[in-house]
């Protein structure tokens, strides 16, 4: 420490550590030694074992607090073990209450608490309390007392009286009673004196129906001020009111409503109503949330009920419910009217503690008296006008009178007895009366016309009281009903024929038949006439009738009488089935009406395959059960549809695929390139379908196209967007990067499969390298650059795939494979293409691409590029040649690619790893491929023409942007 | 065969679920039964001792159809809680669940290989699972359904299904066919004959009809018992010569398969009878019920 302290300079004094340090040590010593424990508590100073005192802070007891920092014993914490021997006995400790009691506590019992004394204590708590103490006291002092033992506190009860209750007693209170103002009591007298005139005044009626109620209340009020007089004998009358007894489970000022009020009402009477059918005791949380739960099986809580747990297996229905809601009603009803009287008077009485009835409140209940009904009032409704159905169709009808010649009165009079048929003879009477001055009205008072006038009544009488028409009426009726009549029920404006029909009417009654006949109807007559020759219901004869009542109806219009005594037997449902059988019919016949060229055999024929029909919906049961049961035999309707099941599930169920190989479901396709753009109809035809189409049709078509679309750069995107979206199988690719060993067999077989959507595409990409190379041409020709002279063969490669020009594609190769293999580098320059592009730098990416083709590493290509493209392009490929080139491919990947750059080592050693790649991740790879692919196209297209290419790639990056 | 030798003979009350018992099915020899129910429990019996062996748990919500592999060592359950499990038998543990039905599970059955596990869901799809791959996702979804889909019925080739909607629906695998029956009737359960060339179709009109599957002839219909609201089940004895359900007011019918004539029918329930199972050789027969028990039934 002194060799330290040499190598350092001091300024000042330094301050003495070690000697305070030592002293402290010492001190903490001394007083562990117990010199110090003699003094008092508040002279002990607590120190740490460093000697040091300590500080716990002015709110926790300075430097003194606790018994040296212990519990507030000596020994503090520490574990004690207990030992006790023969010679040495512990010393069993009594404790007493004061052990456990603190200060404060301490203090109260010993009644040096402040507190109020008994002679300020309203309400007696302190007084009570002490008076107990006291009492306590006495007890613990061995008084002899007359009860054994320990006393209960409960019948000691100290008799102190507070100052307040002295008080009180002062002013005239006595115990048990209400507190309240002589005033409101006199209110009260008062109120009660008008009540009982009011009551006297009532009518004599009134009075024994009150007068139960009255009476109670006198015994009530008369007992009240007996009480009142002599509150000795009964001190309590201010009963004690628990207004809302507790008797829920739940925590005191807990409300289980307290969000959803709506849900008191319903529970309240839900145990309000398994009290009264003393059952129905159903869990809270759950007779909330839902109806029926499943007994016993309760769910997670985080899972909330749902409409799938409840119990569909219960007792459908809560009859409980529903009866405690019927039973509910009429006893709260009965409660009220029977406790009104008595409940008014509590109320006034003020029960309620703590509040005092107002002497003047805004509201009234305002109360109207019933109506009185009159004695002599029956609760039937009679028709002064007498009903004459009876006695009129007994009536011999008048005579037949030929209307007057003035069609004004005409119409009057058939108003008249239309109305009078309709109102009864009250309507005559009246207007007798008023008209009597009226000579237009004289035919009421057996007039010039009264004849005509009683004709027409009769009719109309008749008509209203047809009841059941039979068919030797039949003709009479309609014969004699004139179809102005009628028109008038139905509210039709009579025709026109102020001038015709004078002259008719005076003519023979026939003709007038007929042309009345003719004016309107024409057509309820000739039905009633061809329904005579044809009766759809000949098997039935009281429905044929029940038929021709409803056509002569049907046609009459307006007065339908749906009860016609014939159907009153039969149900409602069942004369609803049957009009609409006679609806059918009378349908059916209208037809074979209108069809006028039937001859009535036909008719008849007609009608008869009707009557199968219409019989059916009959009364009869068992042949609507079995009209019921004819669509039901039909009813197994078969139908076929194409479905697609998966590869795996194929598998799986070790059944080979019918689609397999197959194009992706068809309609998936369609949306996918009609929502996008619009195909030649070629397209669409041969897209899906075989290569003898593609490449017949599509191919010529397309150079015909072609030709048109040199100049049309907008039609390009459409094109390029094709490309876009050829699939490529992914099984393809499995072929060529993965090794074969194990799945050899299936792929081969895929690819044969997949054979016919190679050849489409092929056809497509053909298409779309020609048409990209015209493109460049007429672009590169706008552009003032030159066009390289080959286009000539690469349109007859389109144009004759399977003639593969092998030095030509060596030609094209380089740089084709360099992108396709390398499909990172050729990204990378693809980026680098469109940076550059963008930038305006046309000619720059030309050189890099040059480059990269020109690299000696891929010196050994073509070969391989070659097969490769023969992999792609080749429209009719064969299986074997397939199989061939992969595998030639795969030769040259391992062979040609060993002595080139790592990056293509990495390559090939990922395409293992990839294999095992989950399919979403080769189906990433593979767009990216498309990508690859779509520029090899491109190249091969242009293979000199990097220069063209970089200018398409600008454009086509200028699209991108567009878009 | 007349009615005497029709199981009608209560020989074992299986008790032990708590509530309803959904479904009660053979295993594929007949030695064993498996039940489930609303208790969200699996319970595995020996119908003929009447001895409950094991309960399988795990279900959130009730089980509504089990069914074993051939072989006994698997099995699939589904219910209302969307998924579908497949179990061990021995272990009783799940070895995987499938998700992805968007309702509950009606039914659920294996293939002959027991490599595929269809089910039928409330979201109006059948849906296949693969049990071999560890995906948990199906590997074909159905979905030409226009309601509920309430049973389902494998043969080698075919998935059947029956619908709400009325229809059959027959999914040939091999053809790439789908052929739709329609009914008419909500279609509550479908099982085949023991021949595979018919289906019996139970429909919510209280009607058993049995179709041709070939001609998707409507052979016969059954009528007597009372079917209107429950899923409940229906079956063709080992013989084929009857067709039995249970009715809801907790009956069990016996009709004769030709005319179609009620031959028995007996209370063997006090509430909706919700299964009813047939032995694949003896005269046996288990039925469940909503109040909680299986009985075995024998002559």
């Amino acid at each position: 420490m002194d060799s330290d302290q040499e190598d350092f300079v001091f300024h000042g004094t330094p301050i003495e550590r070690e000697e305070d340090h030592s002293s402290r040590k010492k001190k903490a010593l001394a007083e562990s030694s117990g010199n110090l424990r003699s003094l008092p508590a508040w002279k002990q100073e607590v120190r740490d074992e460093e000697g040091r005192r300590r500080l716990h802070g002015a709110f926790t007891g300075g430097f003194s607090a606790g018994y040296y920092n212990t519990v507030g014993s000596k020994e503090g914490w520490t574990p004690q073990s207990f030992t006790s021997s023969r010679k040495n006995r512990a010393e069993v400790k009594q404790q007493s209450l004061v052990n456990f009691l603190d200060e404060d506590e301490k203090a109260e019992l010993e009644g040096r608490s402040l507190a109020a004394s008994s002679k300020f204590d309203t309400f007696g708590f302190t007084a009570a309390e002490f008076a107990r103490k006291q009492a306590e006291k006495e007890n613990r002092s061995s008084r002899p007392s007359a009860i054994p033992g320990p006393v209960p506190d409960e019948i000691i009860l100290p008799a102190a009286e507070s100052i307040g209750i002295q008080l009180l007693k002062k002013m005239g209170w006595r115990h048990g009673h209400s507190i309240k103002d002589s005033h409101s009591s006199s209110l009260y007298e008062a109120r009660r004196e008008a009540r009982r005139a009011f009551l006297s005044f009532t009518s004599d009626e009134a009075k024994p129906m009150l007068s139960t109620s009255m009476l109670a209340e006198n015994n009530f009020e008369d007992v009240l001020d007996k009480s009142a007089e002599d509150d000795d004998k009964s001190p309590k009358i201010t009963p004690v009111y628990m207004l809302k007894p507790k008797q829920d489970l739940h925590g005191l000022g807990y409300d289980p409503y307290k969000y959803a009020p709506e849900f008191r009402e319903s529970k309240r009477l839900r145990t309000a109503g398994g009290r009264a059918h003393g059952q129905r005791a159903r869990d809270n949380l759950f007779g909330l949330n839902s109806g029926n739960i499943a007994p016993g099986f309760g769910i997670g809580a985080l899972e909330e009920l749902d409409v799938e747990d409840e119990d569909v297996y219960g007792s459908g229905y809560d009859f409980e419910e529903t009866l405690i809601e019927e039973a509910e009603e009429p006893a709260k009803l009965s409660i009220e009217l029977h406790n009104n009287r008595p409940r008014l008077t509590d109320k006034e009485h003020g029960i309620l503690a703590g509040f005092q009835l107002a002497s003047n409140s805004d509201y009234q209940l305002e109360r109207f008296e019933p109506p009185r009904i009159p004695k002599e009032y029956k609760p039937i409704h009679k028709f002064s006008g007498p009903l004459e159905i009876g006695s009129r169709l007994s009536d011999p009808p008048p005579l037949e009178v030929a209307p007057p010649e003035d069609s004004n009165l005409k119409v009057l009079i058939e108003g008249v007895a239309t109305l009078v048929a309709r109102c009864g003879k009250i309507f005559e009477d009246l207007s007798r009366e008023k008209n009597q001055s009226n000579p237009l009205y004289s035919f009421l008072n057996g007039g010039k016309f009264y004849d005509y006038y009683s004709r027409k009544l009769w009719e109309e009488r008749q008509k209203r009281n047809q009841t059941r028409p039979l068919l030797d009426r039949d003709d009479l009726s309609v014969s004699k009903m004139t179809a102005e009549t009628r028109g008038r029920i139905l509210g039709e404006r009579p025709l026109e024929r102020s001038s015709v029909a004078p002259i008719s009417f005076d003519t023979h009654a026939g003709v007038k038949f007929h042309t009345n006949l003719v004016d309107t109807f024409t057509k309820p007559i000739v039905f009633n006439e061809l329904l005579k020759v044809s009766k759809p219901f000949k098997d039935d004869p009281a429905k044929q009738e029940r038929f021709e009542q409803f056509l002569k109806e049907k046609y009459q219009g307006g007065l339908r009488s749906t009860d016609s005594g014939g159907t009153s037997y039969m149900s409602e449902s069942v004369r609803a089935r049957e009009r609409l059988d006679f609806e059918a019919a009378a349908e059916a016949i209208e037809k074979g009406q209108l069809a006028k060229s039937s001859t009535l055999n036909k008719h008849s024929m007609e009608f008869s395959v009707g009557a199968m029909q219409f019989t059916s919906g009959g009364i009869e049961d068992a042949k609507s059960v079995q009209v019921d049961e004819l669509p039901g035999k039909i009813l197994p309707k078969r139908e076929e549809f194409q479905w697609r099941p998966s590869p795996i599930l194929c598998k799986r169920f070790d059944l080979i695929d019918p689609y397999m190989g197959k194009p992706a479901p068809a309609p998936r396709i369609r949306s996918k390139l009609d929502s996008h753009f619009f195909i030649p109809d070629s397209f669409k035809a041969s897209g899906t379908e075989e290569k003898v189409a593609s490449r017949g049709d599509a191919l010529p078509m397309t150079q015909s196209q072609m030709s048109e679309n040199t100049n049309l750069v907008e039609k390009e995107p459409e094109v390029q967007m094709e490309i876009e979206n050829v699939e490529r199988p992914v099984d393809l690719y499995k072929a060529i990067f993965s090794d074969d060993s194990e799945d050899e067999g299936e792929t081969s077989a895929v690819n044969k499969v997949e054979n016919p959507e190679k050849k489409v595409e092929a056809a497509n990409a053909t298409l779309n390298r020609l048409m990209a190379g015209d493109f460049l041409e007429s672009l590169g020709k706008e552009l003032g650059l030159e066009v390289p002279p080959d286009l000539p063969p690469s349109l007859d490669k389109a144009r004759d795939p399977l003639h593969k020009e092998v030095p030509h594609v060596n030609d094209i190769g380089n740089s084709t494979v360099s992108e396709f293999t390398k499909e990172d580098k050729s990204l990378e320059a693809r980026e680098l293409v469109q940076n550059l592009s963008i930038d305006g730098k046309k000619y720059a990416s030309n050189d890099s691409l040059h480059k990269r083709s020109d690299d000696p590493s891929f010196g050994s290509v073509p070969q391989h590029d070659g097969k490769m493209r023969s992999l792609y392009d080749q429209s009719d490929s064969s299986p074997s040649e397939d199989e061939r080139s992969r595998k030639v491919s795969k030769r040259h990947q391992y062979s040609s690619y060993s002595d080139s750059d790592s990056s293509e080592q990495r390559h090939h050693s990922s395409s293992k790893r990839r294999k095992s790649h989950s399919s979403r991740e080769r189906e990433k790879r593979s767009s990216r491929r498309k990508h690859s692919k779509h520029r090899k196209h491109r190249d091969k297209d242009s293979p000199e023409r990097s220069r063209h290419r970089s200018e398409r790639e600008r454009d086509e990056s200028k699209r991108d942007k567009r878009r | 065969m007349s009615a005497s030798d029709l199981p009608r003979k209560e020989v074992t009350v299986l008790k032990g679920h708590e509530g309803a018992v959904l479904a009660a099915r053979f295993n594929s020899d007949g030695n064993y039964c498996l039940s489930c129910g609303k208790d969200r429990t699996i319970r595995l019996w020996n119908p003929h001792r009447g001895i409950h062996i094991k309960t399988y748990k795990s279900h959130g919500r009730e089980v509504r159809d089990v069914h074993c592999t051939p072989d006994n060592s698997k099995l699939v359950s589904c219910g209302g809680d969307r998924q579908v499990f497949y179990w061990d038998v021995s272990t009783g543990r799940v070895i995987r669940k499938f998700r992805g039905h968007d309702s509950e599970v009606n039914a659920v059955k294996f293939n002959e290989y027991s490599s595929v596990v269809v089910s039928a869901g409330y979201d109006q799809s059948l849906r296949a699972w693969d049990c071999r791959s560890h995906s948990t996702e199906p590997i074909q979804i159905v979905d030409t359904f226009s309601d509920s889909v309430m049973s389902v019925c494998l043969t080698k080739t075919e998935i059947i299904g029956g619908s709400v909607d009325g229809t059959v629906r027959t999914f040939d695998i091999r053809l790439g066919r789908e052929i739709a029956d329609d009914l008419g009737q909500p279609v509550n359960c479908i099982s085949l004959s023991n021949d595979a060339n018919c289906i019996l179709a139970s429909c919510l009109d209280s009607t058993l009809r049995l179709l041709d599957r070939s001609t998707g002839e409507l052979l016969q219909e059954y009528r007597g018992h009372t079917c209107k609201s429950f899923k409940m089940d229906c079956c063709l004895t080992n013989t084929d010569a009857h067709v039995t359900g249970g009715s809801e007011d907790g009956f069990i019918y016996f009709w004769d398969l030709v005319d179609a004539t009620v031959i028995s029918s007996f209370r063997a329930h006090s509430s909706v009878v919700t299964s009813v199972s047939y032995h694949p050789k003896d005269n046996c027969m288990i039925t469940a019920s909503v109040d909680g028990t299986i009985r075995v039934w024998k002559i």
